[in-house]
């Protein structure tokens, strides 16, 4: 097999992708393992080794010395097709042996874009997509990441989901296999057990009924030992979670190719688009120390010259000034750059602000999400026209002159003045620059407007809300371009049709399994990739099925509709939710979780900062 | 919000210690690009907390020098790395402290002081075994034709002229040919170095061309990197 694919590398584009052997991949003795994990990233490589959680979840099963976790990525449609030529079938880059050999096939579902590349690695590998062809006890075939919030449109393709955090019930998932394996257990009676840990969803075990509307009228169990409601997992003590002590580190130079640490979980923000600010509640930190020794570790271990904090908003982090000062004391020794990306500029001391200055002098990014101050009050984005100027002052000051503004479209009770607003907000800034003394600013500005189609989540406030329809946005797209007026100011849109698919895949139901099935037959993968999206196979996918695409992506649900993902809990409660959709619709803020408790369902005991 | 970066300290550092490694790139190893190898490279020194000398002026970076490009799949165990340290260490130190911060496949085997300067490097002897549409013996025959030709003429892209015919025969050096284990390998040298570099794979393309063969498996092996004398470069 290795002389086949090696044979195979030269015809492709970096193929060291393929081969594995990077610094930090761990190699096992086959002999002496008991449990073997292919963990899937159904994204390209360069994506797929950006990726923290990855990281994460391929350390911790590693570090059970008789568990084996190696790692698999889509390959580029070149290799995908050499390697179809020559019956090489998908392989894990460390044994390189296929992935009929393993135990669990684990796929991480960060994008719904994502989905018909998990198709089409199974099918490399030569194991059949859907888990009722699937008859033997292994592989078992595994999901989990933030898209297991709503697996529905994937349910015929997985054997069990695993919601919300990985770090404890991976492990028990794998420890409960290892002590049934000896018994030979049938695929049936491992997933029954399984249905019995906390965060694990068998979507077999249920059973779904509509209305003759479409909707959905009930979902109910079908066996006894499945709960009537999966409940996702969390970390309670994040500050003693595991960390990996090493990564990978690529040859080839991937998208974030630096050592990153986390420092918090969940968010304290609450903006009512963002579903991750609602599904990893809540907002928990790790000490200074633990980040700082976090820090040295990998580091040391990788040799990368740069190292990121990561979190949803790091600026958020309590005692952020003394844990960048402990950090720099570090990294200045160590010759080793601190990246802080989502960080806001005003709460930082005049010292750090020195240093920041004297580099990268090229980009400043801010997401307003919104042009106006009333739509940004329903959205609950806590960010003000007066903030946006400080800091761009005190930026063009320090010699920048790019400033990126992301906004989305097709928000709820958007008019065309918000959209004006966001033509506006774009001029201020290039005023502000003009504003600026010249000796201290920076040269040819540049203002970038980047739109983005909203796409409503499951488990945000927004869960009930139609997508804009196509018409709609285009028409907001031009009254946007038409209230430009600078040269200053460019202005890009993105894709509406892959912002549709989003819609319809992420809050769809288990009717649209067969789609995703015959999209992806029809040749449809990488769809995350402009040069690869193919909306016309998709339209033919979903009209060869029966798919209303308006009844998932436009339609309005009303608060008591049973929804495809109703029985799986978030901890966020359900009321919580229609009271912030309310809220929204008047324009309200909701306060975040540092000003005080909102009372958004997740129980104290969950270890929050700032639960009440 | 914004990506802001916090830089490091870096200082101006005019004392500098230069060593030559020669190291060997195998295994799973020799798909890594020339470009990434550079980075690669980089990052073992940073592990084994052994600090380069970087570049002064306007854009320092680390120096780390590579004389001769190693071809993307070919095995070598003779290549040549050129680095500038901060400090001064023992030989056998820094090569048992990379050692252990090398990802599988690449290693070092001499650490010295290097001696010529990399104008020096003329040309680079390699062992080419290959399974082909015929038999080891009958390629074996047809390799010997190929290289006994008056003229090998094939094109050659550079950056002023666009295509170019040259006639690469003159600096075809065949060693020896042989066949065994139903493989038929090739042993050769070829010009090497920044004046003019000839890679193996323009060989054995004209080669398949000229003498009609279709090559299955190929596995490629730099053994010798050497001076115009013939002399070792290292
Ligand atoms: S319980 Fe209160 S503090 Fe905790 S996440 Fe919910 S709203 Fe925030």
């Amino acid at each position: 097999m290795r002389e086949k694919i090696e044979q195979l590398l030269l015809k492709t584009q970096k193929p060291s992708r393929y081969i594995g052997g990077e610094h930090g991949s761990i190699i096992k003795d086959k002999s002496k393992i008991d449990v073997r994990f292919a963990f899937c990233f159904p994204d390209v490589y360069d994506v797929g080794m950006s990726h923290l959680g990855m990281k994460i979840l391929y350390g911790l099963k590693n570090s059970v010395e008789n568990y084996w976790c190696e790692r698999v990525f889509m390959p580029e449609k070149d290799f995908e097709k050499l390697m179809r030529e020559n019956d090489i079938p998908l392989y894990a880059l460390e044994s390189l042996d296929p992935l009929t050999e393993f135990d669990f096939i684990g796929f991480t579902l960060q994008y719904e874009l994502s989905y018909t590349n998990v198709l089409a690695m199974l099918d490399l590998a030569g194991i059949p997509v859907r888990a009722k062809d699937r008859h033997d006890l292994t592989p078992i075939v595994m999901g989990g990441g933030p898209c297991a919030c709503n697996p529905e449109p994937l349910a015929d393709f997985f054997d069990l989901f695993i919601l919300g955090e990985g770090e404890e019930v991976n492990l028990e998932v794998l420890s409960l296999y290892e002590k049934m394996k000896p018994n030979n257990p049938t695929k049936q009676e491992f997933l029954r057990e399984a249905a019995k840990i906390e965060g694990v969803y068998v979507p077999a075990f249920y059973d779904v009924d509509y209305n003759t509307d479409g909707t959905v009228k009930a979902i109910t169990p079908n066996i006894d030992s499945a709960p009537a409601k999966v409940k996702k997992r969390i970390i309670k003590d994040f500050d003693k979670v595991y960390y990996p002590d090493g990564f990978v580190v690529p040859f080839t130079s991937i998208v974030h190719d630096r050592a990153v640490v986390e420092v918090l979980r969940g968010c304290i923000r609450g903006c009512r688009f963002c579903q991750a600010g609602f599904i990893y509640r809540p907002f928990r930190e790790k000490n200074i120390d633990t980040i700082k020794a976090e820090t040295k570790c990998i580091c040391e271990q990788t040799g990368y010259e740069e190292v990121s904090l990561s979190s949803l908003s790091t600026s958020d982090y309590t005692r952020i000034n003394d844990l960048l000062e402990s950090l720099v004391e570090y990294t200045d020794d160590e010759r080793i750059n601190l990246s802080l990306p989502s960080l806001r500029v005003d709460n930082f001391s005049e010292e750090l602000l020195e240093k920041i200055k004297s580099v990268r002098k090229s980009g400043l990014t801010f997401a307003p999400e919104a042009g106006t101050q009333k739509l940004r009050n329903v959205i609950n984005k806590n960010v003000t026209e007066d903030e946006i100027m400080h800091t761009c002052k005190m930026a063009f000051e320090g010699g920048y002159a790019n400033v990126k503004l992301y906004f989305m479209l097709g928000l709820p009770e958007e008019t065309m003045e918000d959209i004006e607003g966001i033509a506006k907000l774009a001029q201020d800034v290039v005023d502000l620059y003009y504003e600026t003394p010249k000796e201290k600013r920076g040269r040819g500005i540049q203002v970038s407007i980047s739109t983005a189609t909203f796409v409503p989540k499951p488990f945000t406030p927004f869960e009930f809300e139609p997508q804009a329809t196509s018409n709609e946005i285009k028409a907001k797209q031009q009254h946007l371009f038409e209230s430009i007026t600078s040269k200053k100011i460019k202005c890009s849109c993105h894709q509406q049709n892959v912002s549709i698919l989003e819609a319809v895949l992420a809050r769809g139901d288990r009717r649209l399994c067969d789609a995703i099935y015959t999209a992806w037959k029809k040749g449809c993968t990488l769809d995350g990739w402009d040069e690869h999206f193919r909306y016309d196979l998709w339209l033919e996918a979903f009209d060869e099925c029966g798919v209303d695409i308006s009844f998932y992506a436009n339609r309005r649900r009303s608060y008591d509709e049973v929804l495809p993902w109703s029985h799986l809990d978030y901890l966020v409660s359900h009321e919580f939710l229609v009271r912030e959709n309310k809220k929204a619709h008047n324009a309200e803020t909701t306060r975040n979780c540092k000003e005080g408790c909102s009372g958004c369902g997740v129980k104290k005991e969950c270890g929050g900062v700032y639960c009440g | 919000m914004a990506d802001f970066l916090v830089p490091k300290n870096q200082s101006l550092v005019l004392e500098r210690f230069d060593y030559r490694l020669t190291y060997g790139k195998t295994g799973r190893a020799k798909y890594i690009s020339h470009l990434d190898l550079m980075r690669t490279m980089q990052r073992v020194f940073k592990r084994a907390k052994i600090p380069i000398w970087y570049t002064q002026g306007f854009n320092p970076h680390a120096y780390l020098n590579f004389p001769l490009a190693l071809s993307l799949g070919t095995d070598s165990t003779v290549e040549v790395l050129d680095v500038a340290l901060l400090e001064e260490h023992d030989s056998d130190e820094i090569m048992t402290r990379l050692n252990a911060c090398m990802p599988e496949g690449l290693h070092i085997y001499k650490v010295a002081k290097p001696v010529l300067k990399h104008t020096e490097i003329a040309q680079a002897e390699y062992t080419i075994k290959f399974n082909s549409n015929t038999s080891a013996d009958e390629a074996k025959t047809r390799f010997e034709h190929f290289a006994g030709r008056d003229k090998i003429e094939i094109e050659k892209r550079t950056k002023k002229k666009g295509i170019n015919i040259v006639d690469i025969k003159p600096h075809i050096n065949l060693v020896s040919a042989t066949a065994s284990d139903n493989m038929t390998v090739i042993d050769i040298i070829l010009p090497a170095g920044c004046q003019f570099n000839l890679n193996t794979s323009l060989v054995m393309d004209a080669f398949c061309k000229l003498e009609s063969v279709e090559i299955d498996n190929i596995y490629t092996t730099r053994t010798k990197i050497m001076c115009k004398n013939g002399e070792d470069f290292i």
